[in-house]
Formats: C-alpha cells, sequence, structure tokens
C-alpha cells in the first residue's frame, strides 16, 4: 500500500473501488450458484407454482357450482362473468386488483378539472420517481438504519398503495334500485324543482349511478364525471337530450352508452333534472 | 478430459476412457462451436456471496411465474378464439364461448386457464415484493442502476399484460373494465386520445379492440418482456448478487469496519470468514 492520498475520493472513485472489493470478496469466500443458491431458488420455484395451481384448484372447485353455472361466483369469483354487453347500464365495473389504487385516485381528484391528475399525473410522477431512484440516492450507504429518508419513503409509498387499494376494492358501488331511496334527499340538498323529479327518479332507476356519482351516491370507477352541479354549467335542454341520445356524437370518444331508446319524453325529464341539478347545498 | 496413465493401460481402463469420450462428445462438438457450454458453466459455478438470504429467491420466483404465464398462454392461446361477433347458434360471443369451452370442456383446461388467471396474480405480487426486496437492500446503488431500471420497465410491461388480458374473456367485468383504462389513458394529454383511439381500433370497444389487445398480450408485450428478463438477467450474472446490508461479512464491505481477528482472543469473537463451511474456507489468504 503505497501512502495514503491527501485528497478525499471521489463519490464515483470510492464506489469503484468498493465494486472492486465486492469482485475480490466474492471470488474469495463467495459459494458457487450451483449448488447452494440455486438450492434454494428451486425451492422457492416449487412453492410458487404450487401456490398457483392451489389458486386455480381453488377457484373452480368453489365456483363450479350447482348446475354447473359459469358465472357462479366461488370463493375466488366465477369462472366468468356474462357475456359483454355494450348496451347495459347497470355492471358495476371491477379492474383487476393491482389497479385498484388507479381507480380510487379517480375518487380523489374532480373531474374534469383535475382528473388528469388523478388518471395521469400521479402515477407519472410516482413512475419518474421510481425510474430515477437509484440516481435520487446516489450514496453508498446501504444499511437500513442509516437510510432513515429511503426507509420513511418506503413505509409511506407501502402504506398510500395499501390504503388506496383496499379503498378501491371495498368502494361502496350503489346499486340502480337502492339509488331511489336518495331522490327525496337530493331534493332537499339540491334544492331541485317539482319538475325535475320524474327526472331524478329516472336517474336513480336508469343505471345512471353505476358510472356517475350524485350527492355523494353512485360510482365513479368508470371515470364518468359527477354530477352534482351539471347544472351549473348551463349546456341546455336540447344539448343534454342529444348528449343522451349518442354521447359520443355530441363528445368524440365518449365512451358513454346510448340512451336514445328511453324516448323523447324521458329523454327531456332526465334533461330537466341535470339542468336542475345546480349543486349540493 | 482424457485421464493420462503412466503404465500403459488396461482393457478395463481403455474402455472407460473410451466411454468418456464418447459421452463428452457432444459437449465438446458444441462447446467447440458455440462456447455455449462455458457459459452455462460459468453461469452455473460463477460465486455468489456466501450470506445471500432467502429473500434473494423472490426474483426467480417472479421468473418462475412468468415461465408459468408463458407456457399456459401458449395453451390457452390454441383454443381461444379472439372474436367478439356474435355466435348465430346460441346468441353469446365466439370469445366468451371459447372462454366457457376451456374451462369447462376441454381437458385440464379448468387447470390451464386458472394457472394463467391467477399466476398473473401472482407474477405482479412477485415483482412487487422482489422490487422491495432490492430497495431494502439498497441493490439498485452503484453499479446496478441500469438494472433496477429494467426491473421497473419489466413491472410496467407486466401490468400492461394485466390490463390486457382482462379484456380477453369478452366478459361484462372485462368489458368495462377496459372502458376505464382506456378512458383513463384518453385523459392524457397530447397523446392521450390518439392512444385511446389506438388501443379502442376506433371510435367505441369492439372487435377490432379485442384483436389488438390479443396481439399486444401474447405478441408484443410478451416479447418486449423476454427481452427485458433477458437483459436483466445478464446484468445480474455480470455484476454479481449484494449481501444483505445488515450482514456482518457482506462482500465489499468496508475494510476499516471488519475485526482485528488476531489478538483479544477473549472479547473478539472470531468470525469465520464463510458460513456454511465450503471449500473456501480451506484459503485463509483467500483475500487478494
Amino acid at each position: 500500500m503505497a501512502a495514503i492520498p491527501k485528497e478525499k475520493p471521489s463519490r464515483i472513485d470510492e464506489a469503484r473501488a468498493q465494486f472492486a472489493r465486492y469482485k475480490a470478496d466474492v471470488k474469495a469466500r463467495g459459494k458457487p450458484f450451483y449448488p447452494y443458491a440455486m438450492f434454494h431458488d428451486t425451492i422457492m420455484s416449487l412453492v410458487v407454482v404450487c401456490v398457483i395451481i392451489g389458486l386455480a384448484a381453488m377457484w373452480k372447485w368453489s365456483a363450479w357450482g350447482p348446475g354447473h353455472d359459469p358465472t357462479h361466483k366461488g370463493l375466488l369469483g366465477p369462472e366468468v362473468d356474462p357475456p359483454a354487453d355494450p348496451g347495459t347500464t347497470s355492471f358495476v365495473p371491477r379492474p383487476d386488483w393491482y389497479f385498484y389504487f388507479l381507480f380510487y385516485l379517480l375518487r380523489i381528484f374532480k373531474w374534469p378539472e383535475s382528473v388528469f391528475l388523478g388518471t395521469i399525473g400521479v402515477p407519472t410522477i410516482a413512475l419518474i420517481l421510481l425510474i430515477g431512484l437509484p440516481f435520487l440516492d446516489r450514496r453508498r450507504e446501504r444499511r437500513l438504519s442509516a437510510r432513515p429518508v429511503a426507509m420513511v419513503a418506503a413505509v409511506l409509498t407501502v402504506l398510500s398503495m395499501a390504503v388506496l387499494t383496499w379503498k378501491g376494492a371495498t368502494a361502496n358501488e350503489a346499486l340502480a334500485s337502492e339509488v331511489i331511496a336518495d331522490v327525496p334527499h337530493w331534493v332537499q340538498v339540491e334544492n331541485l324543482p317539482s319538475n325535475a323529479l320524474p327526472g331524478a327518479k329516472l336517474f336513480a332507476t336508469a343505471g345512471c349511478t353505476a358510472c356517475h356519482t350524485y350527492a355523494g351516491a353512485g360510482g365513479s370507477n368508470l371515470g364518468a364525471p359527477d354530477l352534482t352541479d351539471i347544472g351549473t354549467r348551463n349546456l341546455g335542454i336540447d344539448f343534454q337530450i342529444r348528449h343522451l341520445q349518442c354521447p359520443s356524437c355530441v363528445n368524440p370518444g365518449s365512451p358513454m352508452p346510448h340512451f336514445a331508446s328511453l324516448g323523447n319524453e324521458r329523454l327531456h325529464q332526465l334533461a330537466v333534472f341535470l339542468e336542475a341539478s345546480k349543486g349540493a347545498h | 478430459m482424457a485421464t493420462t496413465y503412466r503404465r500403459t493401460p488396461t482393457k478395463a481402463e481403455l474402455r472407460r476412457q473410451r466411454m468418456e469420450e464418447l459421452v463428452n462428445y457432444p459437449l465438446d462438438w458444441l462447446e467447440e462451436r458455440s462456447g455455449l457450454v462455458g457459459g452455462v458453466r460459468y453461469f452455473l459455478f460463477r460465486n455468489v456471496p456466501s450470506d445471500v438470504n432467502w429473500m434473494q429467491t423472490l426474483g426467480s420466483a417472479a421468473l418462475t411465474a412468468f415461465l408459468v404465464q408463458a407456457i399456459t398462454g401458449v395453451i390457452l392461446a390454441m383454443y381461444y378464439t379472439p372474436s367478439a361477433s356474435t355466435d348465430p347458434a346460441t346468441g353469446k360471443p365466439v370469445a366468451w364461448e371459447s372462454i366457457v369451452n376451456i374451462t369447462d370442456h376441454v381437458t385440464m383446461g379448468w387447470l390451464v386457464r386458472g394457472m394463467h388467471k391467477w399466476g398473473a396474480s401472482v407474477f405482479i405480487i412477485l415483482m412487487f415484493l422482489h422490487m422491495g426486496r432490492v430497495f431494502l437492500f439498497g441493490a439498485y446503488k452503484y453499479p446496478r442502476e441500469l438494472n433496477w431500471i429494467v426491473g421497473v420497465l419489466i413491472l410496467v410491461m407486466g401490468m400492461m399484460e394485466g390490463f390486457t388480458g382482462y379484456l380477453l374473456p369478452w366478459d361484462q367485468t372485462a368489458y368495462w373494465a377496459s372502458v376505464v383504462g382506456i378512458n383513463l389513458n384518453g385523459t392524457a394529454p397530447f397523446l392521450g386520445p390518439w392512444l385511446a383511439q389506438f388501443l379502442r381500433g376506433g371510435q367505441e370497444i369492439g372487435g377490432e379492440t379485442l384483436t389488438r389487445f390479443y396481439s399486444l398480450h401474447m405478441l408484443v408485450i410478451p416479447a418486449a418482456i423476454i427481452g427485458l428478463i433477458t437483459l436483466h438477467l445478464y446484468l445480474v450474472i455480470r455484476l454479481g448478487v449484494t449481501s444483505p446490508p445488515w450482514s456482518k461479512e457482506a462482500a465489499g464491505m468496508e475494510p476499516e469496519e471488519e475485526e482485528p481477528v488476531t489478538a483479544r482472543p477473549g472479547l473478539t469473537r472470531p468470525v469465520p470468514r464463510t458460513a456454511g463451511g465450503t471449500a473456501m474456507q480451506a484459503e485463509p489468504g483467500g483475500r487478494d
């Protein structure tokens, strides 16, 4: 060893020296991957395959119900849901569980001004931070006790993801039949005129609340806007009717189903109700 | 590697030597022309730190889950029909019917589809756990930054597999969840509406969306994942596996943190340099 250099070596030099030390250490006193590490890997892989087979078996034996109905719900859900039907309005959608957090973010941000924060903004920032982690944390230190910031960040990330996933999983999706009970409450908080009442009842029963929220009722999993104060936008009765008849004609790309089949009279009632909805007071 | 004899070999020894050459011939042939045998030998017999931990099996566990997805996916593709058109005989969508057929009628079809369906969640969970382990160990630091990024990309691709695969049964959940998912993409500035349009294959989700998702799910994204996993493994082998940060004998530890093993036998615990007593222990001056 030559004389110790006086100036402090740069961070990258230290990192390189440490990696060279690591290589030498592993070469001198490591153990061969086969059979030592590979033995553990093999056991773990067998466990993984067994767990997957176990889940598949549990799914089958609990879901295959009486009369062999493929839509019978078991412990782990049905074999398959009813066939896709773009015309239905009462189906409550569920994403894969690992997207629950994303869906719950939608409920936090208000449509349409800030919803893009929930759909794109927050996830993009999270992804950039995740990819950039090695460049944000450039210290060589690896011990947990000496990385308080990293540990707090990790705990907060895991907690917030867990809470969002949990909230997304247990989000209360009201069924159309239950929403009708909320109509008197709407009349009260929204101060609805009496000519808006038929439209309110129609709104509650026609399945609108499967995708839209209104005065705290309904579900927003489809990412559809909250309609509590849609009337403040003063879109007009005519626009509302045209939009209900063919949403994507008025609003290109809109995934909302067509409601032309309700008939002109009921569409008019709905439009009156929507225009009268000036927000909860 | 033929044995050398000082005396004239007996007939039995000659026979044995010929047998060895015969057995080794295919391997030698392959090695001479590709170097693959040496590569595999390097992969298997490269050293890893002596203190590697059970948590470090999560990566290979995730790889196993991916292989399960690949194998079951290939089998499913043999029976699945990605068509949203209605079967005139039953009035049900063809894709939905082929899923019911796989699960109810194809021999062991329920197992293959069940493993694919649940294996997807297991794959995602294992990737998250593996990422958590790498974070805890600080294993993303120099010189492994690139491999962290590759790993994040694999995770993103895995979630995209989940998103595209979810639509394929063409049931209500699939349909409406994809409506939402595509809507979310549509809210992105600039590229969003274009991306939503591309995924839908038109103004509405329909047969074009289904075939598009099918192609992405079984060709494009898996190819990307396989490429990324190959790069990931290459970097793991090239850069090595880290010791747990709390290990007393972590590879690459600062020399001044090492306890002197020489004096004061009553106070210092003579730490054996290798746990498990492998052959390496026979070389006391092993560190160069």
